[in-house]
């Protein structure tokens, strides 16, 4: 059964769609919205109604992804529902996608994101790209074992971005220092920030990187802060 | 003293019957400690457990060292003249041990693909749910190796310490180069990056301590220094074997 959101509530019923990971009207979780349109189909019907785009993604999405950062933050939520939240607002990015190639909506900033040169762990990293992504940054991932080089090439090809380091092991966070170092060689101004199961507040500043975080919210907060 | 059964390596390949995936271990490095599991993500393991035997290969094997070779300090051990920098943590743990194993247990690489493979084509969740069953298939491989080599010594009344492994404990993972030395190359199919990361990534090495006198403890994460380990528990919910 189609439940019928009313209009003028649409943002708000997709920012709840999106904080409980309801993808799409099909899609069975959460289960006391089943049959339910999902952040999908409500994402669409908010543009069809006229809603600028940027105010869909401001007003509902973003403002959504928080919420699910700070509670994942506070451990009332975990990963998994991390990664339904991220799913239902990729269903609805995907509509505001011809917006951004158009310019009619721009991303925050862009953030060019890697684990560091000798580790191969990857999941963390993705998942808090994820969220970034969700706050209505433009994430460009390098993905695991990544050099300097490719850090500063990617650098290159997005002037102004910011730059996000990942390693889990205490002997590849050691290459954390010599990317910032180069970075920071090359664009001054780029801000670095370092994050991981090894890495510590006091690790980021002794290697110079601009910011540290333990959680992907706090990726997101230092972005928001120090980057726009 | 040089005891003739402690002699050489082994390697045993249990099949993946032999090893009890622990569901609740499983919802708890998931982060649902003591909250209600999301019924997506029971579904989820429900229908993924099933499919993991067939994407694993298991191999496990120990390497137990002549106790003359092996020397115990306060915050080291060495063995066969290399000193391992373990820290008193452990050190204290082995510290009536007569010897040690060596051991590695691997579950092959198949499903750190398959979990790679699916966040890759979109499946974020069924994704990061065959990783974290990766992860509880090798610790159970290790489990299931740790019990074998306890049979093993139990046959001259011998115990056995827990297993500790290098990032652990204030252990560098670094001294996993040292730990392969001892070890055949290739050891149950596992090879080392110059970083110290074990290939395939879903496998665990270390040692285990072996003597009259040594005792397993039921719960080893107080010991810890690492506050922030998904392993982490908060109190003993394993019941292991009490020595």
């Amino acid at each position: 059964m189609e439940i019928i959101v009313p209009a003028d509530n649409t943002l708000e019923s997709l920012m709840l769609c999106i904080e409980r990971g309801k993808i799409n009207a099909k899609s069975p979780h959460p289960p006391d919205m089943k049959g339910q349109e999902g952040a999908d189909e409500l994402a669409r019907k908010a543009l069809d109604q006229g809603i600028p785009p940027q105010e869909v993604l401001s007003k509902s999405m973003v403002v959504a992804m928080e919420h699910v950062g700070v509670r994942f933050r506070n451990k009332e939520i975990f990963v998994p529902d991390v990664l339904m939240s991220a799913k239902a607002m990729s269903a609805a990015m995907e509509h505001l996608k011809p917006f951004f190639k158009s310019d009619a909506l721009k991303h925050r900033g862009t953030i060019v994101m890697g684990t560091v040169r000798g580790d191969l762990h990857d999941i963390g990293k993705k998942i808090v790209a994820m969220v970034i992504e969700g706050a209505g940054w433009q994430v460009v991932d390098l993905g695991s074992d990544v050099s300097t080089e490719k850090f500063l090439s990617a650098v290159d090809q997005n002037p102004g971005c910011a730059v996000g380091l990942s390693a889990l092991l205490t002997t590849t966070m050691v290459n954390m220092g010599t990317t910032v170092q180069k970075v920071k060689e090359k664009h001054p101004g780029t801000k670095v920030i370092i994050g991981g199961a090894p890495v510590t507040a006091d690790f980021a500043k002794r290697i110079g990187a601009d910011g540290y975080s333990a959680d992907p919210q706090g990726a997101v907060e230092f972005l928001n802060t120090h980057c726009l | 003293m040089w005891l003739p059964f402690l002699r050489g390596t082994r390697v045993l390949s249990p099949s993946p019957a032999e090893l009890r995936t622990d569901v609740a271990s499983l919802r708890r490095v998931l982060g649902y400690r003591n909250g209600e599991v999301p019924e997506v993500v029971s579904t989820l393991i429900d229908e993924i457990l099933p499919e993991v035997p067939p994407r694993i290969k298991i191999r496990c094997g120990f390497r137990i060292l002549p106790t003359r070779s092996v020397s115990i300090s306060h915050d080291s051990f060495s063995c066969s003249g290399i000193r391992f920098s373990s820290g008193s943590i452990i050190a204290e743990q082995l510290r009536k041990a007569e010897t040690l194993a060596l051991f590695v247990a691997s579950i092959g690489g198949m499903l750190e693909n398959w979990s790679k493979r699916l966040i890759e084509e979109g499946e974020p969740l069924r994704g990061y749910i065959v990783d974290a069953v990766a992860s509880e298939t090798v610790e159970a491989a290790a489990e299931w190796l740790q019990k074998k080599i306890e049979s093993h010594v139990q046959r001259r009344a011998w115990k056995i310490t827990n297993r500790y492994s290098p990032g652990y404990c204030g252990w560098s993972v670094a001294e996993q180069h040292k730990l392969f030395s001892l070890l055949p190359k290739g050891f149950c199919g596992v090879s080392l990056t110059p970083s110290a990361l074990m290939i395939p990534i879903k496998s665990i090495s270390g040692i285990i301590g072996l003597g009259p006198n040594v005792k397993r403890a039921a719960y080893q994460c107080s010991i810890c220094d690492l506050k922030d380990c998904f392993r982490r528990v908060d109190e003993p919910v394993a019941a292991l074997n009490e020595s």
